[in-house]
């Protein structure tokens, strides 16, 4: 059948005999190429991220709900952050900026592109690495001190970036305006190491899904993770370098005395935010994408069932992809814009709902009748897509323009973006590490934790979230330090505090999943190779898997990932490798389109 | 710019080159027209189509003959050229935030 | 795709143990792939210089007054004969004539490397008149356009001298040539966008 493919190709070349592995300790796990162990990698960054990201959080949470009181600990922090142990406006504004900076580009982006990216392309498409593994390791290498730049921010003088995640300008240009100098560059030049990371990771993930699929595995035989992460690549490889410009532009005039943004000397300010939307309207998709694909797979799997529609999946992935180049503008309605341009913008953001409705609707139609095995992947799964239905309703009410004249920069946006980013993105980030974890490390995490974690979550995460669309439509507004010096803020602050301890409790259920993992990584029960009954070719070897993955023979695929409950398997699976009985599905399809 | 395939030792079919000088010439002439029609008394609008229209034409010879997409399959060409309506539509979309 | 009698795998054809992909060898792909980024990169700055100049058009002096055109345009012209020697070496080594393939590449370094010469003394003058960076739009977004390209083209001519380097050494041959190849894309790129910058900077 098939043979090791011998020849000098750069992916074959060490990886052809996975027995052999007589490298450092430093090559195996420090600077390794191997893509399973730079996700890994990128897992605990990103993890590590989203602690502090969570963290700033709760500072921010605290001084909403209780102004003027001192935070916990407050006193310990320096007195440029704290007065008497009191958050200050200036370390409040930083806050939010990095709250919003860590959690979109350091925890939620690598999360699922990085990590799962790299994890499961070459091992789900049958591959033995990626197609160019050392640019892989650089890739990680290259994130690495782009977040040490951007924790720098906090110990600067001047303290960090502070003029929000999205960063404005002139704002964000003229230190005399924000206070901040040194913090606002650190967070430009971050971004801009960051960016070389990320094109260096999608160039590839993209290449390698292109040329290295194995024999059989057409692309409507790919698993859905597998399309959503591929066009999440191709979203990442032609947005990232806009925003790499334009953080450039941004750079300059903090620095050099250019004024491409400033209006005192013909700059615009409308440039910034055109570009930086440009980029930032891909991104979005970019961070549910992956969590959409991911959770196809899950919900198959949990339901016993193929998915429903599965073209129609794969065509709203490439539809969510496309459109979502020609929606930026919704970020801008009140920005001054031209607003017939803005009426395009709305036109095209109401269409963009109609891929997102398709999923929903096929994964209804997938667990509909299914055979459900409530595992806790399944349970975050299935909480991403009520979730993620619901931060999508609200984003189709501020598609419309003139409503969202009434509530942008409001808590109703914060309500919405919170709903697709933690309700959906992070609910699939959970199920998607719940569920690969045993074929990472070998180990099943515990599943009763795994569940006290999920039903606590889903009940916190709702009560500090769902009163935002409340606060927000009450003209609540966003990034304010303290509500009560509004009298008509002062009658909602009871909602602030309901939040606000919600928040604390959510952000402590956290600490039970990051025992979870730590504990189950040495005391977990040890994983089979399949303890999900998935299809996938993942599942075909070890957990983990050796290096080179499939070792010297090449799989073969035969059909797609989705025969659950197959009337030609005696099991209610049958994994995408293994031919039929009998002559004539004995021999891969050929290998066309 | 024919190329007969010839199969070579290793079974890869090959086209005669193109003719790189050839180009080259094209290229150098349509930068010296640039430049004479830059100065010219004409409507600025048509200076800058004509110049575009000029820069593009030489783009796409270096494009196809010299990173030969002119013989790539298709599949490739589609993929070098996929970019390429973003920046008409980031362009086009903020050109009327200022003339309409 | 190699027949079943060739012992090796043929590199310079898409892999054979693989579904079909692109058709094309993976290291070309990606370099094709990666160009893509870079389009999107310049398609912002070249984007940004449209907006403003439509903005504030009055920030902006005709052609000729303040750029030095004829410098440039024989810049221009060294650049394009650069692809030429460029495109020149990748059909040596396809013929397998590698010491042409090793003249042609140190042809393509030397006029490389004058151009970013020249692009630098010509910078040093402009700034010596006065003309810099924070010298409103035209400077602003002038040095921005053409420094970033000139970044582009010395990590090119670094490049080039590691694969130059290397066809001294022998490593290249007519059954693989896939450094040569994938460097003449990214030269031929950035040629490329240097034909599109020269117009839209130097001559509207």
């Amino acid at each position: 059948m098939a043979t090791t493919a011998t020849g000098t190709s750069s992916y074959t070349a060490d990886h052809g005999h996975a027995h052999v592995d007589d490298r450092s300790f430093l090559r195996k796990y420090i600077f390794s190429t191997d893509h399973k162990i730079i996700g890994i990698q990128f897992l605990l960054m990103s993890l590590t991220f989203l602690l502090l990201g969570g963290t700033l959080a709760m500072v921010m949470r605290w001084q909403l709900g209780f102004p003027g009181k001192p935070l916990p600990g407050g006193t310990l922090l320096p007195e440029t952050y704290t007065n008497n142990g009191v958050v200050l406006p200036e370390f409040y504004n930083a806050a939010v900026t990095m709250h919003g900076t860590f959690m979109v580009f350091f925890a939620i982006m690598p999360l699922l592109v990085g990590v799962f990216g790299n994890y499961l392309i070459p091992l789900k498409i049958g591959a033995p690495d990626m197609a160019f593994p050392r640019i892989n390791m650089a890739s990680f290498w290259t994130a690495v001190p782009a977040g040490l730049l951007m924790l720098a921010g906090f110990f600067v003088e001047g303290g960090s970036a502070a003029a929000g995640w999205t960063s404005y300008a002139p704002l964000s240009a003229r230190s005399d305006l924000t206070g901040v100098h040194l913090g606002q560059i650190f967070w430009c030049l971050s971004l801009i190491i960051l960016g070389l990371s990320s094109i260096m990771g999608s160039f590839n993930y993209i290449t390698t899904v292109i040329n290295l699929r194995a024999p059989g595995m057409n692309w409507f035989r790919l698993p859905l993770s597998i399309w959503a992460l591929f066009v999440t690549a191709c979203l990442v490889l032609l947005a990232i370098p806009v925003l790499s410009g334009a953080a450039i532009l941004l750079l300059f005039d903090q620095t050099i005395g250019t004024h491409f943004f400033d209006p005192v000397a013909g700059g615009q300010p409308l440039l910034w935010q055109h570009l930086f939307w440009f980029f930032g309207h891909p991104e979005v998709y970019i961070l549910i994408l992956p969590g959409m694909g991911m959770a196809s797979d899950i919900i198959a799997n949990g339901a016993r069932k193929p998915i429903f529609g599965y073209s129609s999946m794969v065509l709203a992935i490439i539809a969510i992809g496309f459109l979502g180049w020609g929606v930026w503008g919704h970020h801008m309605f009140q920005s001054g814009m031209n607003p017939t341009l803005g009426t395009t913008f709305m036109i095209s953001t109401l269409l963009i709902a109609v891929p997102s409705a398709i999923k929903t609707f096929n994964w209804l139609g997938t667990i509909w009748q299914g055979n459900i095995t409530f595992h806790v992947p399944m349970l975050h799964a299935l909480a991403f897509v009520s979730m993620f239905v619901i931060g999508g309703l609200s984003g189709v009410f501020m598609a419309a323009s003139p409503f969202d004249i009434y509530i942008h920069d409001t808590y109703f946006i914060v309500a919405h973006l919170h709903y697709v980013l933690f309700g959906g993105s992070l609910f699939a980030i959970f199920a998607a590490v719940t569920y690969w974890y045993p074929k990472m490390f070998g180990r099943m995490m515990n599943p009763f934790w795994g569940k006290v974690h999920f039903w606590l979550t889903l009940v916190f995460y709702n009560c500090t979230f769902f009163p935002m669309h409340q606060l927000g439509l009450h003209g609540h507004m966003r990034r304010i330090y303290d509500p009560t010096q509004y009298a008509f803020l002062r009658e909602v602050q009871p909602v602030n505090v309901f939040i606000s301890i919600s928040a604390f409790c959510l952000f402590a259920t956290q600490f039970i999943f990051a025992a979870n993992f730590i504990v189950s990584w040495f005391k977990g029960e040890k994983a089979p190779m399949n303890p999900w009954l998935d299809n996938g070719l993942e599942w075909t070897v070890a957990s983990p898997p050796p290096h080179g993955n499939f070792g010297a023979t090449v799989p073969t695929v035969y059909r797609g990932p989705y025969e659950y409950s197959s009337p030609h398997s005696d099991q209610d699976y049958l994994p995408q490798n293994l031919p039929m009985p009998g002559a004539a599905s004995a021999h891969p399809q050929p290998a066309g389109d | 710019m024919a190329h007969p395939e010839q199969a070579t030792t290793s079974g890869r079919p090959t086209h005669a080159h193109p003719n790189y000088i050839l180009i080259w010439v094209f290229l150098a002439v349509l930068t010296a027209v640039e430049l004479s029609v830059a100065f010219l008394p004409w409507p600025k609008t048509l200076i800058i189509l004509i110049l575009l229209g000029m820069a593009f034409w030489k783009a796409a010879l270096v494009g196809l003959y010299y990173m030969h997409l002119r013989f790539e399959p298709n599949r490739l060409r589609i993929l070098a050229i996929a970019p390429l309506p973003l920046f008409a539509v980031l362009v086009c979309a903020v050109i009327t935030e200022w003339i309409w | 795709m190699a027949h079943a009698a060739a012992m090796h795998e043929d590199v310079m054809l898409p892999p054979v143990q693989r579904a079909a992909g692109a058709g094309v060898y993976t290291e070309k792909l990606g370099m094709w792939i990666f160009l893509g980024s870079e389009v999107m990169f310049f398609t912002a700055l070249i984007g940004t210089y449209v907006i403003l100049r439509f903005a504030h058009p009055s920030s902006w002096k005709p052609p000729g007054q303040v750029l030095n055109i004829p410098v440039t345009a024989v810049n221009t012209f060294l650049l394009i004969c650069s692809s030429v020697t460029m495109v020149k070496a990748f059909a040596s080594a396809q013929d397998g004539l590698l010491q042409q393939l090793k003249l042609w590449l140190v042809a393509t370094c030397v006029i490389g490397a004058t151009f970013v010469g020249v692009q630098v003394y010509e910078y040093r003058h402009l700034i010596e008149k006065g003309f810099v960076p924070s010298e409103g739009l035209y400077g602003s977004t002038f040095y921005t356009m053409t420094g970033f390209h000139g970044f582009h083209v010395t990590l090119g001519v670094i490049c080039m001298i590691f694969v130059t380097q290397k066809a001294f050494r022998g490593k290249y041959t007519q059954s693989d040539h896939r450094g040569v190849e994938v460097i003449g894309l990214y030269w031929h790129f950035v040629d490329l966008v240097w034909i599109i910058l020269f117009t839209i900077v130097y001559l509207i």
